[in-house]
């Protein structure tokens, strides 16, 4: 039955498909100090890294499964998952050179075709690896380093050592001590003072095997005055037995940079998105997270900016849609820590088929935070009554000369809307898809073009059928 | 029903008890159930009230050696009760029909005080509770409403007196057709710790509710909102929003805010909003230039920012009952 259900699931979810598994190496499923020590030693880490994963494992052991949030975290059995496997030798900088299974399923993907338009540099990463990267080489030019997590540590360990874990330390909370003990693969990216990269780049995270864990840590640096925009995409196969991907990604904006960190996260309906995502906001500095959640059984992510400089900047802009069996509970946190620091968020979210969308979001603003501002919209649709719309949000104001403002509103399609549209001949599921696509606008008019356009389309293919 | 000594303490991750955790509004140690005087109430007759498997009505009710029964049809009726001793408790159980106003004035010395108040609503019902306790007292306050068919409940806090607060009011609209209409007024001055959690679940289609709560927040204080509007599944045609607004009035000063909503229908709408802010010096300096002290203009904003909180209540008896008990209250902490 189960089996059944998972081949329906492949049916609608276009990136379904799976190839068959190609492992150079795979490790056991289930987690102990030895996988730790194992997968530390395969990469050949730096002693201090080996120490940092051994501690955050005993972290992960000793903190208790969050009670908030979801029951179906409860569902995760970590002693099934697969902490490490590794489709590839090495990373290849020549799309060629990738192995053919690998190759055929990021074209499916259409990742290599992407990066000729309009990507500044790509990382894909199947399973635990990353298993091609480029960069343009004008970008590489001036100073620009764009590389996986694990040739990062190879080649700048000075750098990694003095920001990981400097964002989200591993003690931070279960996840994040999981995703330390046993992260692999991510992206690091270096913008050296004044550069502007004007194309974004970006990374496409691939789970191919079953029950495999994907735990990429990623850590974008913005020196001084840079600019970057980062793009990530996520997707895996159906099965009937549970993935779990969680993530941890650190981003630290110095003085006057700006980082735009945008995500469409499309996993397939068995996978547990448990992500970390925060970034560290300096002085006169901007930190954007432009988040999509479409995909995945349970997604617990609360983009997060610490406004540690005067006069940063944070903006969170994120959508979610939660169809049969999924819930997604994200939202986005901010800490105006500093004075003159100014704050966005913008949430959407739309519940079909039984689905549960929740908004968790904290703001907080410290007694030294004079004249900081904020203002956070949470929208949201909810298209059946099986469906279920949640907003939790906590402001924190410890400064009275802070300007905060909240808005929430839960609401259904309006008959007079969809009348109106049929009115001018638009069938009542084109009708509907219209006003879903204009409710998301917001967000999608953040993307890059190519982006925006793959998210209208897949958001289509998620409204076929609501209607009746 | 569980003993209170049986009932766990609640962790801090649950909202209701972040800010104001359950060790903190007990008057002596968590595990300890102490003897307390009852309460003075100037209306009602004793009855036998029933335990609740929540601590902190377990725990009025453990203590409490006083429960009152007052019945409401279609009258106005003033209800004085006064704590005192060290520590002081009381129940109280209403039922009202027709159209009928309770006005509820809380006032005395106590170190602490719990008051539980139990109520069932046919008809309409609009209730004001005036915390008029001493500076230095504790209140832990909890209610249970339930609101009936086509029936409405308006519910009127103005909460001056004592210094820390816990409320937590909970409305059942569990008929079609029920209404609520809460509105909360809170002044906090020199270290004053106010709590108020409102919780309105919609059990039925077709049912409304409005909260505001208002918190002037000045000296130290702390105030704290938190609200939860529940749409249960099936209450369709249902109408929820809440408003919750902080003016802070002094560097120290803190407040909190988590409205938050659970909807599980569909063909409903809810809403809430919050926001924070500082008294604008322009309008400050507006009121200066006719005539007023600095202290005399910001008290006039404070005063009208709190009597907005009751825009959506409609008895002008409760109004003015607060306005009277508000501008003594401001006129004292100006003039000292």
């Amino acid at each position: 039955m189960a089996e059944e259900n998972a081949q329906n699931a492949i049916v609608d979810y276009q990136f379904g498909f799976h190839d068959p598994e190609t492992a150079t190496i795979r490790f056991d499923s289930g987690l102990s100090e030895k996988v730790v020590r194992d997968i530390s030693e395969l990469k050949g880490e730096p002693e201090w890294m080996t120490e940092i994963r051994i501690k955050a494992f005993h972290r992960f052991e000793q903190m208790p499964m969050p009670k908030w949030g979801s029951d179906i975290l409860e569902q995760i059995d970590f002693d099934s998952i697969i902490y490490f496997l590794r489709s590839s030798e090495k990373t290849e900088k020549n799309w060629d050179d990738v192995p053919k299974d690998i190759r055929n399923t990021f074209e499916r993907l259409g990742i290599p075709e992407a990066e000729q338009k309009w990507l500044g540099g790509v990382t894909a990463q199947y399973e635990s690896e990353a298993v091609y990267h480029s960069i343009r080489e004008d970008l590489e030019a001036q100073g620009v380093i764009f590389l996986d997590m694990d040739s990062g540590l190879k080649q700048y360990p000075e750098i990694v050592k003095k920001y990981f874990c400097s964002v989200v330390p591993y003690s931070d909370n279960k996840f994040a001590a999981l995703n330390t003990a046993v992260w692999s693969g991510g992206s690091f990216l270096y913008i050296p003072k004044g550069v502007h990269v004007e194309m974004p780049v970006q990374a496409y995270f691939r789970i191919n095997a079953k029950n495999m864990g994907q735990f990429e840590r990623t850590l974008i640096i913005a020196d001084e005055g840079a600019k970057i925009n980062y793009v990530e995409g996520c997707t895996a196969p159906t099965y009937s037995t549970d993935s779990l991907h969680s993530a941890v990604v650190e981003l630290i904006a110095l003085e006057g940079s700006t980082i735009r960190y945008s995500t469409i996260q499309n996993w397939s309906a068995n996978v547990y998105n448990l992500v970390t995502k925060r970034g560290v906001a300096h002085a006169n500095s901007t930190i954007e997270w432009v988040d999509g959640n479409i995909g995945s059984k349970l997604t617990m992510k609360y983009p997060a900016i610490l406004l540690r400089g005067e006069g940063a900047h944070a903006e969170v802009i994120s959508v979610a849609y939660a169809g049969k069996g999924q819930h997604q509970d994200t939202g986005a946190k901010v800490h105006h820590l500093a004075p003159n620091t100014t704050s966005n968020i913008l949430s959407k979210s739309i519940s079909k088929h039984g689905g549960r969308s929740s908004y968790r979001g904290l703001l907080q603003v410290t007694p030294k935070a004079d004249q900081c501002r904020s203002k956070i919209v949470c929208d949201a649709l909810i298209l059946d009554p099986e469906s279920r719309s949640d907003t939790y949000p906590t402001m924190e104001i410890g400064n009275s000369t802070a300007d905060i403002e909240h808005e929430a509103s839960v609401s259904k399609v309006s008959g007079d809307q969809l009348f109106y549209l049929m009115s001018r001949g638009h069938t009542e599921t084109e009708a509907m898809g219209l006003i879903v696509n204009g409710f998301f606008e917001p967000f999608t008019r953040e993307l890059p073009m190519e982006y925006a356009v793959e998210l209208n389309r897949l958001l289509e293919l998620e409204m076929e059928g609501s209607i009746g | 029903m569980i003993s209170y000594l049986d009932i766990a303490v609640p962790p801090r991750s649950v909202h209701l008890w972040r800010y104001t955790p359950w060790k903190r509004i007990h008057p002596t140690k968590v595990d300890e159930v102490p003897t307390v005087d009852e309460f003075f109430f100037s209306e009602g007759i004793d009855f036998q009230s029933s335990s609740s498997d929540e601590i902190a009505r377990s725990f009025i009710h453990t203590v409490s050696k006083k429960s009152v029964f007052l019945e409401l049809i279609d009258q106005i009726t003033d209800l004085n009760i006064r704590a005192s001793g060290h520590m002081s408790a009381g129940e109280l159980k209403i039922k009202s029909s027709g159209n009928s106003t309770l006005i509820i004035r809380l006032s005395g010395e106590p170190g602490w005080a719990g008051l539980r108040i139990t109520g069932e609503v046919e008809g309409q019902l609009s209730v004001v509770l005036v915390n008029d306790l001493a500076k230095d007292a504790h209140l832990l306050r909890c209610d249970d409403w339930k609101v009936s068919r086509d029936s409405k409940l308006e519910f009127s806090t103005l909460s001056s007196g004592g210094f820390l607060i816990k409320s937590d009011i909970r409305v059942d609209l569990t008929q079609p057709g029920s209404s609520c209409t809460g509105a909360i007024a809170s002044h906090g001055h020199e270290s004053r710790h106010d709590d108020h959690h409102v919780e309105i679940i919609h059990n039925a289609g077709h049912t409304n509710s409005t909260l505001v709560i208002h918190s002037a927040c000045g000296g130290s204080s702390h105030s704290v909102s938190t609200g939860l509007l529940t749409i249960v599944k099936g209450a369709d045609g249902s109408d929820a929003g809440q408003v919750f607004r902080n003016l802070l009035l002094s560097p120290k000063a803190r407040a909190e805010a988590i409205p938050e909503l659970e909807v599980l229908a569909d063909d409903v709408k809810a809403a809430h909003g919050a926001a924070s802010a500082a008294i604008s010096p322009e309008q400050i300096h507006y009121l200066c230039t006719r005539g007023l002290s600095p202290s005399q203009a910001s008290s006039l904003i404070v005063e009208g920012f709190l009597m907005d909180a009751f825009r959506n209540v409609k008895n002008q008896k409760v109004i003015d009952v607060i306005r009277t008990r508000l501008l003594v209250h401001l006129e004292c902490l100006v003039n000292g």
